[in-house]
């Protein structure tokens, strides 16, 4: 089972019937000339990349932009046209008045697997009080939080908001939350690090691709920025492969995470066995 | 001048495509019997290349490509492209490309393309999967 737990299906042609809204989609996300994918071409990817299953994060962002980019509605929609492929995550603004009961809606009604937050798109600090009802909602489903952390290349984005030190009030008073660090709080590798041997509610993600090709930014970034026993040996049961598609190469990521000299076992884990473990299991 | 697109859907990262039958077709119903088609495609990673449609060919043209432009050299254009907010992976694709051209002609006459025996008319992805489109301008008298 290889899954992608970090997947924006912003582009998907199912959910860009409106040109208007696409275009919205490119500039508020930053990612242009990429055009909209049918499902089959989704499906080409996934098999060359020889992946299972994707997760497909929404955006709310109501707030700073005016409107969801993407709607929970969206992500279920997309979900029932692929059930064996993909698992939906919700998004809220957790800064409007109605965040608690939406969310709570994504996962009574539309049985979404988690949630999807952007501290510094959303600006807000994940230490936030107001936070706090949409984390023990998160509890109270035991359903995962996926963060974006670090670099973030869309518009608008504070990026201290989303320094890995940031989270770590979040993971030592919600220890039954499973929180993932996205694109592993790039470039703070070593703080992710931290927050993980320190921390086992804390996971990341491997969807960072800011220079260089993926296998060199890979062979960098968890070969020299820390070194690759850290994971292989500490770390293997909290990092979950994740590429950020279609910011970045889906392909080139998966097969470059094979080529790291990380022992077949925690392949497997990476790939998705904890994947299962921090989604809570399959359906 | 009349102008259809031929969209395809790759599935392999490289492959090559026949594509004659549909350029064949497009001609014929525009009705030119008397003129030139020309045969582009609309993408930097992608190519058009007239060739004997043989596996055998296909295999080590496939491997000759790959010798010219391996995945694993250091490319410069290898880094995030600000203008797509995103990481370019396909200097391969592009150096590929540029070997094979964009772009074929044929001539027509009495309605039909002039190809020797042995000439197919290929669309080659060097990129893919992805989803492609490939222009055919017919120009000539009916």
């Amino acid at each position: 089972m290889f899954i992608d737990i970090h997947v924006h299906p912003a582009f998907y042609e199912p959910i860009n019937r409106d040109p208007r809204r696409e275009e919205l989609r490119h500039e508020a996300l930053n990612i242009h000339k990429n055009g909209t994918a049918p499902l089959e071409h989704i499906f080409n990817q996934m098999r060359c990349a020889g992946l299972d299953k994707l997760c497909l994060l929404p955006e709310d962002y109501t707030s700073t932009v005016g409107c969801a980019l993407v709607e929970n509605e969206e992500i279920r929609r997309l979900v029932d046209l692929a059930p064996d492929k993909f698992i939906g995550f919700a998004s809220v603004d957790p800064l409007q008045p109605d965040a608690a009961d939406k969310l709570e809606d994504a996962f009574s009604r539309l049985k979404l697997k988690g949630l999807k937050l952007h501290p510094g798109r959303q600006h807000f600090m994940p230490s936030d009080p107001r936070l706090e009802p949409i984390y023990q909602l998160c509890e109270r489903y035991d359903k995962p939080v996926l963060f974006h952390s670090g670099l973030s290349w869309e518009p608008d984005t504070l990026t201290s908001y989303c320094h890995p030190l940031a989270f770590e009030p979040v993971a030592q008073r919600h220890p039954r939350l499973r929180i993932c660090l996205g694109h592993f709080g790039w470039p703070w590798i070593r703080e992710s690090a931290m927050l993980m041997v320190k921390y086992a509610n804390v996971y990341a993600d491997t969807g960072a691709l800011y220079f260089d090709n993926a296998r060199e930014f890979y062979t960098q970034t968890f070969t020299r920025d820390i070194p690759i026993t850290w994971i292989d040996r500490s770390l293997r049961h909290q990092v979950l492969f994740g590429s950020n598609n279609p910011r970045f190469e889906q392909i080139r990521m998966a097969q470059a995470i094979g080529e790291l000299g990380l022992r077949e076992s925690t392949l497997e884990l990476i790939r998705g066995r904890n994947a299962v473990d921090f989604l809570g299991g399959l359906d | 001048m009349y102008v259809k697109t031929i969209r395809i859907l790759t599935k392999q990262y490289v492959e090559l495509d026949v594509i004659t039958p549909q350029v064949e077709a497009i001609v014929a119903e525009s009705g030119v019997q008397n003129g030139m088609v020309t045969v582009l495609t609309k993408h930097t990673t992608t190519g058009i290349t007239v060739n004997e449609a043989l596996e055998c060919l296909e295999s080590d043209i496939a491997v000759a490509l790959e010798q010219f432009a391996p995945e694993d050299r250091p490319y410069s254009h290898a880094r995030m492209l600000k203008d797509y907010g995103s990481t370019a992976g396909n200097p391969t694709g592009h150096l590929k490309a540029l070997l094979t051209g964009n772009h074929c002609h044929f001539l027509i006459q009495e309605g039909q393309l002039q190809r020797g025996g042995a000439q197919d008319v290929y669309f080659c992805e060097f990129d893919g999967p992805a989803q492609r489109n490939i222009l055919v301008i017919v120009e000539g008298q009916p």
